[in-house]
C-alpha cells in the first residue's frame, strides 16, 4: 500500500487516509525522521497542507509515491519541482514626482505649504478661496491610490500562493510577513510594501541572518518603525525595541539599557524613496554596550551580536514551529530546535527539512490540530477546488480582512496572533459565508476598488456637490447637528481651516485615484463539482459526501454529520444514483459543499 | 423618558423574536442587573497629555514642546486640565460622573505593548494566566455556563474575556454576525449533538460554534433596530453597539471594546494625532453615557477605561513620546462619584528610565469595580490577592 496512492474510493479511502494517524502517539517531541515504511498518502497530504496551501488528490498521490526524504526535498528544496515562472507585479503607474518624501500627516502638508508656498509638487494658489486645496487633494490622492494599489499587490501575491509550483516560498513569505509585520496603513507607499514582500519571497527560505539584516534596512520597515527619525542625541527606541522583542530574542533576554544603547547604534538609518540611505551625520558613532558587547557598534554589528544569542535561535525556531507544526511548544523541544537552527548557521531550508521529516510533525498531536489562518483557508479552498486564478468575486482583500488577516495590513507590529485568535463566533460564520460567496457569487457584488462603499460619506458629498451646494455645505455630514443632538467635538473640527477642506480633498482624492489605478479583474470562480465528484468514482450521496470530506478536510467527520449531509444531498438529487444525476447535480453539490465547508471542523488544517 | 425607553425595548424584543424566527422569553420587567463596560485604549495612552498637570512646572520642563499650555486645556481645577480634545469627558467631569485614578501601573513594568497588555488583561503580571480578569469575574459571579454573559466586540477575542466557564460572544460587525445560506443548507447545518473528540482544537471550535448559534440572532436584532439618541463622534469604539445590546435587554453583564490596533502608540509628531485620538475616545464615551441616559439605563452601567502603559515623561526628539509606565485610568457613569483618586506620581522623582513611578496598583482599580459595582466580596478571589478598593462608588 505504501508509496502508492490509495485509489480515491470513498468510504474505503477515508478509512485508509485517516487510519495511520491513530497509532503515532508516541512520536510527539521526537525530531528523528520518520521511516520510509511510515510514509503514506495521509502524511503526504499533511505535508502539503502545512508546507504549502494544501494538495489536490493528484499532488498528494505524487508526493506519496516518493520516499519521505524525497518528498520533503521536493517541498523544501524544490528538487524535481518545476521552475516557478510567475509574472512580476504589474504597476498601474500611480506614483508621481513630488510625492517623495511623503509628509507624515495632512496638517504637516498644509503647514509645509503655508511655509514654502508649495508642497507635494503643487504650488499654493496666489489668491482666492481654499488656496491649498489642490495640495490637500493630491495628499488624499496618494493615500487612496497607494491603498488601492496595495490591494492589487495582495491579489498578485495571492495568485502566486495559488499557482506557484513552489508554494513553500510563498508560505515562508507569509510567515515572515507576520513576523516582520509592516502595514501599508502607516507606510503609505505600496512600492515599499511590494519591495518588502519580494524580499521575503527571495530570502524566506535562505539564511535568517541575511534576511534580518536586509529587513532592518528595508524602507517599508524603516518607515513603519519610525527609524527614519532616529537621530544622534535623541534616539527613538521603537525600532531597537521591536528588533529585540519581536524579531529576534523575545521578551526577557535583554534589558531596557540594551534597547537604549542599540537605538543609538541604529541612528542615521533612513531611506530615500524606495532606497536605504545611511545618514552619517545623524549616526552616533560613540561607544555603546549591547548585550555585554562594548565598542563603537554599528547597527549591523548590533544585529550580529543579537544573532549570536541562543535566545534568538530559540525564539525564531519556536515561531516557525508554532506556525508550521502546532501551537503548543514544549520548552525542551524549543531548546533543541534552537540548537538545530544555530548549528546550521541560521540556514532555514535544512531547518525546515528537519521539522518536516520529524516524527513530531506527523504525531497525532500535530495532525488536524492547526487552525487555518484566513489566507490558508481561502487559498487552500481555491486550490482544492482546482482554480487557476484567485477569483475577483468575492474580493480577496474583503474576504481576508473580514476574516481577520488583511495581508499588507497586519494589525500591529506583532503581526497576527494566530491559533485560536483566528476564530470567534462571528468569524466562524464569516468563514462559512466566504464559501457561500464562492459557490454562489453575489449578483449584487460591487467592486470595492471602484466604489467607496467603506467611506460612504464621499458619495454623499458628491451628491450634494452635484446638486449645487457649496463645498462647506456639501461636506457637512448628514444627520449630524440635526434633531437636537449635540455635535461631537470631532465632527465640529472637520472644516475649520478656510485654506482647504479635508472632506472635499478626500472625495477628490478618490476621483483622481480611480483615474489612475488599474481595476482588479472581477472573474467569478469557475467551479465544476460535477466533474470532480464523477472523477472520484462516488456512486451514492454518501460516497459523494465522503469523497468531498476527504478532499477538503484534515480530520475525519462524525458518522452522524456524514449521514445528515448525505440525506440532504439525496433529497436534493431525488435519487441515490449519482451517475443518473449528472446533468442537474451541480447546484445541489454546491449547496452540499457550502454546508460541508461551513462545519467547525473545516477550520482545522 | 423611562416609559419611552421601555416601549422601545419591548418593540425590540418583539422584532428580535420575529427576526430570530422563534419565540423569545418575554421580559415582564426589563433587567436591572448591573453592567460593566471595559474600554481598552491600546498602544499606550500618554497620560500626562491626557490629564495634564499644568500646575506643576516640571511638566513643562519635561515637555518643552509637547506640554499643553494651561489656557488650551479644559481645566478641572487649579492643577489639572484635560486635553483640549476631550470636551465630552470634560462635560462628564462637570456632571460629577468622571473618576480619574492617577498613577496606575505595577512594579517592574514591562515596556512591551503585548506583554504589558496581557498583564492588564489578566490582572496577573508575569503569571501566564490563560484566563482574563473579566472572564474570572464572570466565572466567580456565574459559575454555570450562561449564554451571552460576556460580549466582546472586536476582530479577535481579547485575553481579558477569556473564561473557564463561559464562551464569550465575539463579533465585529453585528450585521454580518449571521450564517448566510439557503434554507436546505441551514437545515443540514442545524446543531447536532457533539461529543468531545480528544482533539483540543476541534473541541474548542465546537464550543465557539455553539456560542455563535446562541448569540447571533439576538445581537443582530438588537443592533439592526437601534437608533442612538446621542452623537458618538467619528470613532465610536463600538460603544454604540453596546448601547444597542443594552437597549435590547441582552443578558450580558460584561462588555469589552477597544480603540484598536495600538492606536495610541505616539512615538512621532504626537500632538495633533494624540489630541485627535483623545477627541474620538472622549466623544464616544460621552456619547455612550448620554445615550444611556436617554434610554433610562444610565444608572446600571459603568465604564472603565485603561491603557497598557503611559509614556516616557520627557518628550523625545521627534516630538513624540516613548513607552512609559504609570498612567491614569477612568471610571465613568452616573453611579460614579466623580473626582480625583490616587496620587499623581512625582514628575521629578522618576525611575531610572525616566518613567513615572506608579502610585496606584491597577488591580486596586479593578477591585474598585468588583467591590463597589459588580460583586462585593469577590475581588480577592478574582484578582488573586488583596487590593484595596478606592471610594469611587461612595
Amino acid at each position: 500500500m505504501k508509496n502508492r496512492l490509495v485509489p480515491w474510493l470513498p468510504g474505503l479511502g477515508a478509512v485508509l487516509l485517516w487510519a495511520p494517524i491513530v497509532v503515532a502517539q508516541e512520536w510527539a517531541l521526537d525530531l528523528a525522521p520518520i521511516d520510509d515504511a511510515d510514509w503514506s498518502p495521509a502524511r503526504a497530504a499533511h505535508l502539503l497542507e502545512r508546507a504549502g496551501f494544501g494538495g489536490t488528490p493528484e499532488e498528494i498521490a505524487q508526493l506519496a509515491s516518493m520516499t519521505p526524504e524525497q518528498a520533503v526535498a521536493y517541498v523544501v528544496r524544490f528538487e524535481g519541482a518545476p521552475a516557478a515562472v510567475l509574472p512580476p507585479f504589474d504597476h498601474s503607474g500611480v506614483f508621481e514626482a513630488g510625492l517623495d518624501p511623503f509628509p507624515p500627516s495632512r496638517p504637516a502638508v498644509t503647514e509645509a505649504a503655508k511655509e514654502d508656498g508649495q508642497a507635494l509638487g503643487i504650488t499654493v494658489k496666489p489668491g482666492g478661496n481654499r488656496r491649498t486645496q489642490a495640495i490637500v487633494n493630491q495628499f488624499f490622492y496618494w493615500l487612496r491610490a497607494s491603498r488601492l494599489e496595495t490591494g492589487r499587490v495582495a491579489y498578485w501575491w495571492a495568485n502566486r500562493m495559488l499557482v506557484s509550483p513552489r508554494p513553500l516560498e510563498e508560505k515562508m513569505a507569509l510567515f515572515w510577513h507576520g513576523h516582520f509585520a509592516t502595514s501599508e496603513d502607516k507606510v503609505r507607499d505600496y512600492r515599499k510594501m511590494l519591495q518588502q514582500i519580494e524580499l521575503l519571497q527571495r530570502h524566506g527560505l535562505g539564511n535568517f541572518g541575511d534576511l534580518l539584516q536586509a529587513v532592518a534596512k528595508d524602507p517599508a520597515m524603516l518607515a513603519f518603525l519610525d527609524a527614519g527619525v532616529n537621530v544622534k542625541g535623541a534616539p527613538n527606541e521603537n525600532f531597537a525595541r521591536e528588533i529585540m522583542e519581536l524579531f529576534t530574542m523575545g521578551v526577557g533576554h535583554y534589558s531596557e539599557t540594551d534597547i537604549r544603547e542599540a537605538a543609538r547604534a541604529f541612528t542615521g538609518w533612513n531611506f530615500t524613496g524606495t532606497q536605504y540611505h545611511f545618514n552619517k551625520a545623524a549616526h552616533d558613532a560613540g561607544s555603546k554596550t549591547v548585550l555585554g558587547r562594548t565598542g563603537p557598534l554599528t547597527g549591523e554589528a548590533v544585529i550580529d551580536v543579537i544573532l549570536e544569542q541562543d535566545a534568538t535561535a530559540q525564539h525564531i525556531a519556536g515561531r516557525l514551529y508554532r506556525f508550521f507544526v502546532r501551537d503548543t511548544l514544549d520548552p525542551q523541544l524549543q531548546a533543541e530546535l534552537g540548537r538545530v537552527l544555530k548549528s546550521s548557521h541560521y540556514e532555514l531550508a535544512p531547518f525546515m527539512e528537519v521539522i518536516f521529516r520529524s516524527r513530531d510533525f506527523y504525531a497525532q498531536e500535530s495532525i488536524g490540530t492547526h487552525i487555518r489562518s484566513p489566507v490558508e483557508l481561502v487559498i487552500s479552498t481555491y486550490r482544492k477546488l482546482g482554480l487557476k486564478a484567485v477569483p475577483g468575486v468575492p474580493d480577496f482583500n474583503v474576504v481576508t480582512s473580514a476574516l481577520g488577516q488583511n495581508v499588507l495590513f497586519p494589525p500591529t507590529v506583532a503581526g497576527w496572533s494566530g491559533g485560536r485568535s483566528w476564530v470567534t463566533p462571528g468569524l466562524l460564520f464569516e468563514r462559512g459565508n466566504f464559501v457561500l460567496d464562492v459557490m454562489f457569487p453575489d449578483v449584487a457584488f460591487v467592486p470595492p476598488d471602484r466604489y467607496p462603499g467603506y467611506s460612504a460619506e464621499i458619495i454623499e458629498v458628491q451628491k450634494r456637490l452635484r446638486a449645487g451646494l457649496d463645498i462647506s455645505r456639501a461636506t457637512t455630514p448628514a444627520g449630524v447637528g440635526s434633531g437636537g443632538m449635540d455635535m461631537a467635538a470631532s465632527n465640529q473640527l472637520a472644516d475649520r481651516d478656510e485654506d482647504f477642506n479635508t472632506r472635499y480633498g478626500s472625495f477628490r482624492g478618490w476621483q483622481m485615484a480611480l483615474e489612475r489605478v488599474q481595476p482588479i479583474p472581477r472573474n467569478v470562480a469557475q467551479v465544476d463539482l460535477t466533474a470532480m465528484v464523477l472523477a472520484s468514482g462516488a456512486a451514492t450521496p454518501r460516497e459523494v459526501v465522503e469523497s468531498l470530506a476527504m478532499r477538503f478536510f484534515a480530520v475525519p467527520l462524525e458518522a452522524d454529520t456524514l449521514t445528515r449531509l448525505a440525506k440532504f444531498l439525496e433529497s436534493e438529487l431525488g435519487t441515490t444514483d449519482v451517475k443518473a444525476a449528472e446533468t442537474f447535480m451541480e447546484e445541489p453539490l454546491r449547496q452540499l459543499l457550502h454546508a460541508l465547508l461551513s462545519l467547525p471542523e473545516y477550520q482545522l488544517g | 423618558m423611562r416609559s419611552r425607553a421601555f416601549d422601545r425595548r419591548t418593540f425590540l424584543q418583539m422584532s428580535g423574536a420575529l427576526a430570530a424566527g422563534y419565540a423569545m422569553p418575554s421580559f415582564a420587567m426589563p433587567s436591572r442587573e448591573r453592567i460593566l463596560v471595559v474600554v481598552e485604549l491600546s498602544g499606550g495612552n500618554d497620560g500626562l497629555n491626557c490629564v495634564a498637570p499644568f500646575g506643576d512646572d516640571a511638566y513643562y520642563r519635561q515637555r518643552p514642546n509637547l506640554g499643553i499650555r494651561q489656557q488650551q486645556l479644559l481645566q478641572l481645577d487649579d492643577h489639572f486640565g484635560l486635553n483640549p480634545g476631550m470636551t465630552g469627558m470634560h462635560r462628564l467631569w462637570q456632571d460629577g460622573q468622571l473618576a480619574i485614578i492617577h498613577g496606575c501601573g505595577y512594579d517592574n513594568p514591562s515596556f512591551s505593548h503585548f506583554t504589558s497588555m496581557a498583564y492588564w488583561q489578566t490582572a496577573a503580571p508575569n503569571s501566564g494566566n490563560p484566563y482574563g480578569w473579566i472572564g474570572r469575574l464572570a466565572d466567580a459571579m456565574l459559575p454555570e455556563p450562561a449564554p451571552n454573559t460576556i460580549i466582546n466586540i472586536d476582530a479577535a477575542q481579547s485575553l481579558a474575556v477569556s473564561s473557564r466557564v463561559h464562551s464569550p460572544v465575539v463579533f465585529d460587525d453585528p450585521m454580518r454576525f449571521e450564517r448566510l445560506g439557503f434554507a436546505g443548507t441551514r437545515q443540514a447545518l442545524a446543531d447536532a449533538p457533539h461529543t468531545a473528540t480528544g482533539n483540543p482544537a476541534r473541541d474548542w471550535l465546537l464550543g465557539v460554534a455553539k456560542s455563535a448559534r446562541d448569540g447571533s440572532a439576538l445581537i443582530r436584532a438588537a443592533c439592526s433596530n437601534y437608533r442612538p439618541s446621542a452623537d458618538y463622534g467619528i470613532a465610536p469604539m463600538d460603544l454604540d453597539k453596546v448601547a444597542a445590546c443594552i437597549a435590547a435587554d441582552l443578558p450580558a453583564r460584561f462588555y469589552y471594546v477597544a480603540f484598536r490596533n495600538n492606536a495610541f502608540d505616539t512615538h512621532v509628531q504626537q500632538a495633533d494625532l494624540h489630541q485627535r485620538l483623545l477627541t474620538y475616545a472622549s466623544d464616544a464615551i460621552a456619547g455612550f453615557i448620554r445615550d444611556l441616559e436617554e434610554q433610562g439605563q444610565a444608572d446600571r452601567v459603568v465604564v472603565l477605561a485603561f491603557s497598557e502603559f503611559g509614556r516616557r515623561v520627557p518628550e523625545n526628539a521627534n516630538l513624540g513620546t516613548d513607552h512609559g509606565a504609570a498612567g491614569p485610568m477612568f471610571i465613568v457613569g452616573r453611579p460614579v462619584r466623580g473626582g480625583h483618586y490616587g496620587d499623581l506620581p512625582s514628575l521629578t522623582e522618576l525611575d531610572a528610565g525616566d518613567n513615572l513611578v506608579p502610585t496606584t496598583d491597577f488591580r486596586r482599580v479593578y477591585a474598585t469595580a468588583i467591590e463597589g459595582w459588580m460583586a462585593p466580596g469577590r475581588s480577592t478571589e478574582v484578582l488573586g490577592g488583596n487590593f484595596k478598593p478606592l471610594p469611587v462608588f461612595g
